[in-house]
């Protein structure tokens, strides 16, 4: 389901935006629009990465697998980044699952066209380098975060991100997948949803959850919240 | 332990190993000779850095750093790797503290220089873009473990790691430091230890802890460790692991 992109489009990705024109024009012929579809899987562990994705809306979540198929949520990626990012370190295949996690749109392009492109010492491989690093510092946070912070700040944190990354202030979630991204069980999901909504923080009803009040919420994240969102403020310098 | 002289010992780097010839000849010229000492910090969160480490036998630790002072440590860096992929990378700070976690030796290279090479040597570029996507992994991996693995098959993958990193079998390691870096209590690393030494895999004498059945530690080890060391075998063309030679690839 995609189709050419015919002309400019206002760049909604701020990798692409912060090309310089001439590079983004020589990009623009190869982009193609595609639409990211909740749970859809764009790679699974291991598959070749085809195409690489430009998200201009939506989120993409990047999963972990451990022992007997456990998942663990150690990434996402909205408009600020790029889903494909093994090709561009020399790696063919995917090291972990991505998900779509937030409806939304995204500027495809096929794996071998981004090599060129990277290949030509332009902008965008220094653009990469930078979204790498942010990267970098969102998995480690995981790593923390994952040992020390309580579900409830956990889901807020992903909340928060997810917020930041969707256009509106309602989007689909089940609760079967907050349990999958965060590594806990799902009744633990529920609890700490229930007790956000109660709070009146959050409204969640079939599968769709509803940001409500978002400072009281930027208040009650874990701090690893407020460092991921400076580190991708600092990505384009 | 006095910082080893011969420039070429810098081969014991596996990624300046894998540097052909003439662009390791070229590279060896910007690469000086440092001894690192057990609980030395290479550098603070928040620090400008101004070298990068390509450790020969020397293992460092990086310890994410929390505002309120509390660490857990996202990967190690030995003989397989450098430390300082955000110099390269366009980051100039980072949010990790780097601690040495076995002494040893290395050698440094200026961050300008690190950089120059980066941009100008096509082979280094690559290498050092692979290394980064297996770090990536093995952070990745670290999370996953802290999630949903016990204490006990977290301690193994952490000293199995060291162990492949390491030149002897013997790891000079207090159970406060292994605390600190898995980010769990030291009681809890004290309980998983006990288990380990009478499971007999282990000796845990005053300050060392001597790994005794290596194929035992395999044996009881989460899948994080193997994941890693594949990663590891197909980024960089071999596996961290003593004992990697003998599995089945998969």
């Amino acid at each position: 389901m995609s189709k050419p992109v015919k002309q400019n489009p206002p760049i909604a990705n701020r990798i692409l935006a912060a090309l310089p024109i001439k590079e983004y024009q020589r990009l623009l012929p190869k982009l193609e629009q595609t639409n990211l579809i909740f749970a859809e899987n764009i790679y699974k562990l291991g598959d070749i990465i085809r195409y690489v994705y430009f998200p201009t809306s939506g989120v993409v979540s990047l999963l972990a697998r451990g022992e007997e198929g456990e998942m663990l949520e150690i990434g996402v990626v909205g408009n600020e980044g790029v889903v494909g990012l093994p090709v561009f370190l020399g790696v063919e295949t995917s090291g972990n699952h991505a998900i779509v996690q937030g409806d939304g749109t995204a500027l495809r392009i096929k794996t071998e066209a981004f090599l060129k492109e990277c290949g030509r010492n332009g902008s965008l491989p220094k653009l990469l380098q930078r979204y790498t690093h942010a990267l970098l510092m969102q998995v480690s946070q995981t790593v923390l975060c994952t040992r020390l912070h309580l579900i409830e700040a956990r889901l807020i944190c992903l909340l928060l991100m997810m917020h930041d990354r969707m256009k509106t202030d309602e989007f689909k979630i089940t609760q079967e997948f907050l349990s999958k991204m965060l590594g806990v069980r799902r009744e633990a999901v529920s609890k700490s949803a229930a007790n956000l909504q109660q709070r009146k923080l959050i409204a969640y009803s079939r599968g769709i959850v509803s940001i409500i009040n978002r400072m009281a919420l930027e208040a009650a994240a874990c701090k690893c919240y407020k460092i991921l969102k400076e580190e991708y403020a600092n990505l384009q310098g | 332990m006095l910082a080893t002289a011969n420039p070429n010992d810098a081969q014991k780097n596996y990624l300046l190993a894998a540097l052909p010839e003439d662009e390791f000849t070229r590279v060896k010229s910007k690469l000086e000779p440092v001894s690192l000492k057990l609980g030395e910090v290479l550098y603070e969160s928040g620090d400008k850095m101004n070298y990068a480490y390509f450790p020969t036998t020397a293992i460092v630790s990086m310890l994410y750093v929390m505002e309120n002072g509390a660490t857990a440590e996202i990967g190690v860096v030995g003989n397989d790797g450098v430390l300082g992929v955000s110099l390269f990378m366009g980051g100039e700070t980072t949010t990790n503290r780097a601690i040495i976690q076995s002494a040893g030796n290395a050698f440094k290279m200026k961050d300008k220089d690190l950089k120059a090479e980066f941009a100008q040597v096509r082979v280094f570029q690559n290498l050092l873009l692979r290394y980064t996507q297996a770090l990536l992994t093995q952070i990745s991996l670290t999370a996953v473990c802290n999630r949903l693995h016990s204490v006990e098959q977290q301690l193994c993958r952490w000293l199995l790691l060291s162990h492949d990193r390491l030149n002897s079998d013997v790891l000079v390691m207090t159970h406060d430091l292994i605390s600190n870096m898995l980010g769990v209590r030291r009681e809890g690393v004290t309980l998983a230890a006990q288990k380990l030494a009478k499971r007999k895999l282990i000796k845990n004498l005053r300050g060392t802890i001597t790994v005794v059945d290596r194929q035992g530690l395999e044996e009881a080890v989460c899948e994080c460790y193997s994941v890693v060391n594949n990663e590891y075998n197909r980024l960089l063309g071999r596996g961290m692991s003593r004992t990697f030679s003998k599995r089945e690839p998969c």
